[in-house]
């Protein structure tokens, strides 16, 4: 069991800078350096930067998309079992597609996507709603009136609808990364719980067209 | 560099070292039914098509098993590594060479798995103090049966064998009825084990009919040391006091001629040995290492540059990498620092990259 000590706290003095953890930031050589880039780098050198993140890795296969979903899948702060079962599932997805690809005949073999990265961003964003909808009151009642949502909200509410899914509707004896191996693939293909559950309120959204206006922002 | 088209393992030497060679699908189900590790198994089922990497440690087993003369007492071969280093995969591709030489293969897939688990312990009906395990010994007595099919029926035996008060197997009766007794009848499954072994050992250096007999043991530190089964008055059950453990010892003694006897440490599955430990004299203790004395040992190291090279242009070609910055000289040098070129450890950590 690998114990992982807290060193950076959150809550810090706003005079602090973010860290910069990419590595191909500081190959750039002097010269190309843009006058909007120098400027950082003279405010770099003076103020103090906050202490990088455990999970914030200069290397190249750091996914920050992927940090929040085993962020979001995480229970008591269990990183270890959520990095596990998300390295399972990617492990399995290309399992399945690698398989398909072996056996398909050479026609069919560009177009099986067998990148498990690949399969996993773009099942999100076939999950991400493109409206949302808010309880507005309006003379002594709530209506639910449709609202702009914002990129954040819409990535956050994919990932949340990919995981209930997998936890509430399954088998008893399944386990979790084969569940979510299975919906990742159907929602790459546009299939699945989750799509249906983002259609159905497009859909809503649709029928109460007549609140717009009841939106001031 | 990496596929090399030749299946036939008798040919292969120093060239071929680093490069993969496939095994015919054939073979997989014939001579593998129990022996390979569980994760290469998901691999072959993945890639469609099995390839083991030709290493120095199989070729020195494979050239030796070439020159020995097997007049003179068996010569025991034993793989020591860190764990992780390949040693189940050298001991699969020297038991594969040895059955398309003809050989009669003895392979238990680990030791381990009869010191620990028992769900059934059976006090023994031919000898007293010793007591049976009659699903492992009916299940490795299924597998064997698949892995030599040809022999069975060619092996006389050439003693009389007494069951039970009506059931008895008659001198001159071929080996294959035995076995399909063995795992019908489980109750005296493991005393048919015990049967086979030593009908095998007599007959193995003979000079009519005489075949050559190799016994491939994995996690062969677990039939020294301690057990963690019990007897019904919660006192702890010593090796010796196993059917099953007590007829492979004898086994793997070189009082017999005619073959070869090639085994493997593994920490793994091991019981009360901390995980550091990889030598033999650290895992089979001082009996163990007193009663495999004079062995011929033989070191499985990590992957050197060049097998890193083939393993890593295998699983490209594969369509195995499929991250593209897996694909570039930085992620290559990253996937070489964070694995130490450990090969078990290259292939977690390319499972899901």
């Amino acid at each position: 069991m690998i114990r992982v000590l807290l060193v950076r706290w959150s809550r810090y003095n706003p005079y602090y800078l973010e860290p910069e953890p990419r590595k191909e930031v500081y190959h750039i050589p002097e010269t190309e350096l843009t006058p909007e880039q120098k400027e950082e780098r003279e405010l770099k050198s003076v103020r103090p930067i906050k202490a990088a993140t455990n999970s914030v890795t200069s290397s190249v296969f750091n996914d920050p998309v992927l940090s929040k979903f085993v962020n979001m899948m995480m229970k008591d702060g269990d990183k270890i079992i959520a990095k596990g079962i998300i390295t399972q599932t990617l492990e399995n997805m290309k399992r399945k597609q690698v398989e398909k690809y072996h056996k398909a005949p050479e026609v069919k073999k560009a177009e099986i996507e067998c990148n498990p990265y690949v399969i996993f961003h773009q099942a999100l964003e076939n999950c991400k709603p493109v409206i949302g909808l808010a309880s507005i009151q309006k003379g002594g009642k709530f209506y639910q009136v449709p609202i702009p949502l914002t990129d954040n909200r819409r990535r956050f509410l994919a990932m949340k609808w990919m995981i209930t899914e997998c936890r509430d509707n399954k088998h008893r004896r399944t386990l979790m990364y084969e569940k979510l191996s299975q919906e990742l693939l159907a929602a790459f293909s546009k299939e699945g719980n989750v799509v249906k559950r983002k259609h159905e309120l497009h859909k809503m959204a649709e029928s109460n067209r007549a609140y717009a206006h009841y939106r001031w922002w | 560099t990496c596929l090399s088209g030749t299946s036939k393992n008798a040919c292969q030497s120093e060239q071929h070292l680093g490069q993969y060679y496939t095994v015919p699908a054939s073979h997989f189900h014939t001579v593998f039914p129990h022996g390979l590790p569980p994760r290469y198994q998901q691999q072959v089922k993945t890639f469609n098509e099995g390839c083991v990497m030709v290493r120095q440690p199989a070729l020195e087993l494979i050239s030796h098993l070439k020159r020995a003369d097997y007049i003179n007492p068996t010569l025991r071969y034993l793989l020591y590594g860190v764990k992780g280093s390949g040693k189940t995969m050298s001991l699969c591709h020297a038991v594969h060479y040895c059955s398309t030489q003809g050989w009669l293969v003895l392979h238990i897939p680990d030791a381990h798995l009869w010191v620990k688990n028992c769900k059934e312990l059976l006090p023994s009906s031919y000898h007293a103090s010793r007591f049976d395990q009659p699903i492992q010994a009916s299940n490795w007595l299924r597998n064997f049966r698949t892995t030599n099919e040809h022999f069975l029926s060619k092996i006389k035996l050439r003693q009389r064998y007494v069951w039970t008060k009506r059931e008895s197997t008659e001198e001159g009766r071929p080996l294959g009825e035995l076995v399909d007794m063995g795992v019908s009848r489980v109750k005296s499954s493991s005393d048919v084990v015990g049967a086979v072994l030593k009908e095998l050992r007599l007959q193995a250096g003979g000079t009519e009919g005489g075949f050559r007999l190799a016994v491939a043991v994995d996690g062969v530190n677990g039939l020294w040391g301690r057990t963690t089964l019990k007897k019904e008055d919660k006192s702890p059950v010593a090796p010796e006091e196993l059917t099953l453990v007590h007829n492979l010892r004898k086994m793997i003694n070189n009082d017999w001629c005619g073959g070869a006897v090639i085994a493997t440490l593994s920490q793994t599955g091991s019981l009360y040995a901390p995980s550091s430990a990889y030598l033999p004299q650290e895992l089979l203790g001082e009996e163990g290492f007193d009663s495999m004395d004079p062995f011929i040992p033989v070191p499985v190291s990590l992957y050197s540059e060049k097998e890193f090279e083939s393993c890593y242009l295998y699983y490209l070609d594969r369509h195995w990498l499929q991250h593209p910055h897996s694909q570039t000289e930085e992620g290559k040098k990253e996937l070489i620092f964070l694995s130490n070129r450990n090969p078990s450890v290259l292939e977690r950590l390319c499972a899901f990259l």
